[in-house]
């Protein structure tokens, strides 16, 4: 999973700074090798995802054969009829939820934490992050034992489980964004007679929101990929499409179905990309909340 | 819209530290008047403007808004708008909704906001450029989208944070300009917060003049430069002229010989330094006689420095040596402390020809004359 994407600035330079800044300045030999480095990496990318596609419309492909050897939709129709659609909500529900908890309250940590309101910071930070440092095996194990004793339902077992996972990640991004924005905001909206809450749905929100939003993707791909805990801790209960993966890819001769599957799961989080790269930006161009009333400058509204 | 405002006894400690950034200041503002809070870095300035927005806590002291008290009022309910050095535009609304902002927060339609903040954008010559966003505008054009944005609030007080501090000394006088229009036009009661003396002079009636937390004066702005009352508020206006001596019969005498107050004006008998501006001293040719009421004094030019327009002189006393012939044993005394240090500063145009060395007649005007301790 991406560990971290930068925050709100733009990474690569624009061409006019580029051109001006003698050390930036592309040089032939590094632009050639820079093209080629790019080329092998998107290959390195996409190869999979060839066969991926080629499998799911395929009902038969020999070894020595190039191409499939017969084409069809058998591998949709069998995921079709083993509940593929229903794992997939419940992988989409499950990704939401780890979302919509994860992130507040990671945005909550990380506020406190960058505005220093928390008694020992880097001890606190350490911890939030420790998710990360453990093999989820490890940590899994254990609680099994601790939530099953307590009598948790295991779909809530899960879903405590992913969100604990996922936290590392939004705390993050999320502190990521707060060391972006700039208190003195909130400050003049106070004055300028703006309650808490109005503070916090137009100033506050609209100004970390892309960082929101990078960490509410963050955590929903947590639970959406998961396998390991909803396994160990569903114990089988809840039937998430990776789980449903995993069954087939264990099985032999189900090559089509689970490329159907796979590609499936591709989808989600790729739209949700998209949608982060066309709305997730901070304000470039900025943008008007309504029609104005007026662009000719003498006009009233 | 305007109200007073009145400071007693504003007291903040910040926790940890071993003294208080703002130490018992009390002064008041009149309903449409304009403040300056002057100051040099660390003096609490912003902090006492953060105190009145609410922004703050004090530690004691009491704020007072037409008479009643504000403590306790959270920052949204005291009717203050500040405006900050930064503009602080909100970047996701446009600049017709960032002046619009806080009729929308008191519940207004978004079509009546929009056509309010409309005037405002108008008042602060940017009418026409609602409709772009916060990113499209320089700088100067945003700290007055931020001016209108505080303006559009009606505040009973508007905090002006150093707000032109950022900006070029073009656009600063443009600014300056708008916010004495905008005075005439609305006459909000304004504290402004600034280090820049001369903006301290340009914009403001009176000045509060801050150091290490403490008020050393509140007074006119040509108080301050030509009456301060002490040492420090001489020279935080950029005071250079400190003459020691002693006022003795209602005169000082020092190096430059005897100086009786103005008129109507009595000075603290016993030893005091006479300070007076080196704006207000005239250079004459050499002998020049002393016309009424002023004090001539024999100097030499001792050094020359350029300032653009203008060349600053320094003037070594001469003829100090009559003038202590006829001065008591004690101010013989007080002169014996002071005579190295004896020197004149004055502004000539550039295009004076007084080299160093040349002999020349310094005219002190009495009435610019006022006498600190020591």
């Amino acid at each position: 999973m991406a560990m971290m994407i930068p925050y709100g600035q733009r990474v690569t330079p624009d061409p006019r700074t580029t051109r001006s800044r003698g050390l930036m300045r592309p040089r032939p030999v590094g632009r050639i090798v820079r093209i080629a480095v790019a080329a092998l990496l998107a290959l390195w990318f996409a190869l999979p995802v060839v066969p991926l596609l080629i499998w799911s419309v395929a009902n038969r492909w020999s070894f020595p054969a190039t191409l499939p050897t017969e084409w069809g939709l058998d591998g949709l129709s069998q995921a079709l009829a083993q509940g593929a659609v229903p794992a997939f909500g419940r992988s989409i529900l499950l990704g939401l939820a780890v979302a919509a908890i994860a992130t507040p309250l990671g945005a909550l940590a990380a506020r406190a934490l960058t505005f220093g309101r928390v008694p020992a910071p880097r001890l606190v930070s350490a911890i939030l992050l420790a998710p990360l440092a453990l093999p989820a095996f490890v940590a899994v194990m254990g609680l099994t034992i601790v939530l099953l004793r307590a009598r948790v339902p295991a779909t809530l077992a899960v879903l405590l489980l992913l969100v604990a996972a996922a936290l590392p990640y939004t705390v993050y991004t999320m502190r990521v964004a707060y060391a972006a924005h700039d208190i003195a905001f909130e400050e003049e909206a106070r004055t300028l007679g703006a309650s808490r809450a109005h503070v916090l749905a137009r100033v506050h929100l609209p100004l970390v929101a892309p960082g929101l939003a990078r960490a509410a993707f963050l955590a929903f791909l947590v639970g959406w990929s998961d396998y390991v805990v909803t396994v160990l801790v569903g114990g089988g209960s809840l039937v998430t499409l990776p789980l449903l993966v995993g069954s087939f890819a264990a099985g032999v001769g189900n090559d089509a179905v689970v490329a159907v599957l796979s590609v499936s799961a591709i989808v989600p989080p790729l739209l949700l990309l998209l949608a982060l790269g066309r709305f997730g930006r901070r304000y470039a161009g900025g943008r008007l909340t309504g029609p104005t009333p007026s662009r000719s400058p003498k006009g009233s509204p | 819209m305007s109200a007073s405002l009145a400071l007693d006894a504003l007291t903040k400690t910040f926790d940890g530290a071993d003294h208080a950034a703002v130490d018992a200041v009390s002064f008041s503002v009149a309903p449409g008047e304009c403040l300056a809070i002057l100051g040099p870095s660390g003096s609490g300035k912003s902090t006492v403007l953060r105190s009145i927005a609410g922004l703050d806590v004090p530690s004691s002291g009491r704020i007072l808004v037409d008479g009643a008290d504000v403590a306790g009022l959270a920052p949204e309910r005291r009717g203050m708008a500040m405006v900050f050095q930064r503009p602080l535009l909100f970047p996701h609304l446009s600049v017709l909704d960032n002046v619009a902002f806080a009729a929308t927060v008191a519940g207004q339609p978004r079509r009546e906001a929009r056509a309010d903040a409309t005037q405002f954008l108008e008042l602060v010559q940017l009418a026409g450029f609602g409709s772009r966003p916060v990113t499209a505008l320089s700088g100067g054009q945003e700290q007055r989208v931020a001016l209108a944005r505080a303006l559009a609030a009606r505040p009973r007080v508007l905090l002006l944070d150093e707000p032109f501090s950022a900006l070029d000394p073009e656009l600063r006088s443009d600014m300056h300009a708008l916010l004495a229009a905008i005075r005439a036009q609305v006459a909000p009661t304004v504290v402004m917060v600034t280090h820049d003396r001369d903006e301290a002079a340009i914009v403001a009636d009176r000045v509060a003049l801050l150091k290490r937390g403490r008020l050393l004066q509140h007074d006119a702005v040509e108080r301050l430069y030509t009456r301060p009352v002490s040492l420090d508020v001489s020279r935080l206006m950029g005071g250079r002229i400190e003459l020691a001596g002693v006022v003795r019969d209602g005169a000082h005498v020092s190096a430059i010989g005897r100086v009786a107050a103005p008129e109507g004006e009595t000075w603290a008998e016993g030893s005091g330094v006479l300070v007076v501006r080196q704006e207000a001293i005239q250079v004459a040719a050499a002998g020049a006689s002393a016309p009424e009421g002023f004090v001539a004094v024999d100097v030499v030019v001792a050094d020359r420095r350029a300032r653009g327009p203008r060349a600053e002189l320094a003037l070594a006393i001469s003829g100090a040596g009559s003038v202590v012939e006829a001065a008591t044993d004690q101010a013989t005394d007080a002169l014996a402390d002071a005579s190295p240090a004896a020197e004149l500063v004055a502004e000539v145009p550039a295009s004076r020809p007084l080299a160093i060395g040349e002999r020349a007649t310094a005219l002190i005007p009495r009435s610019a004359c006022t006498v600190v301790a020591g």
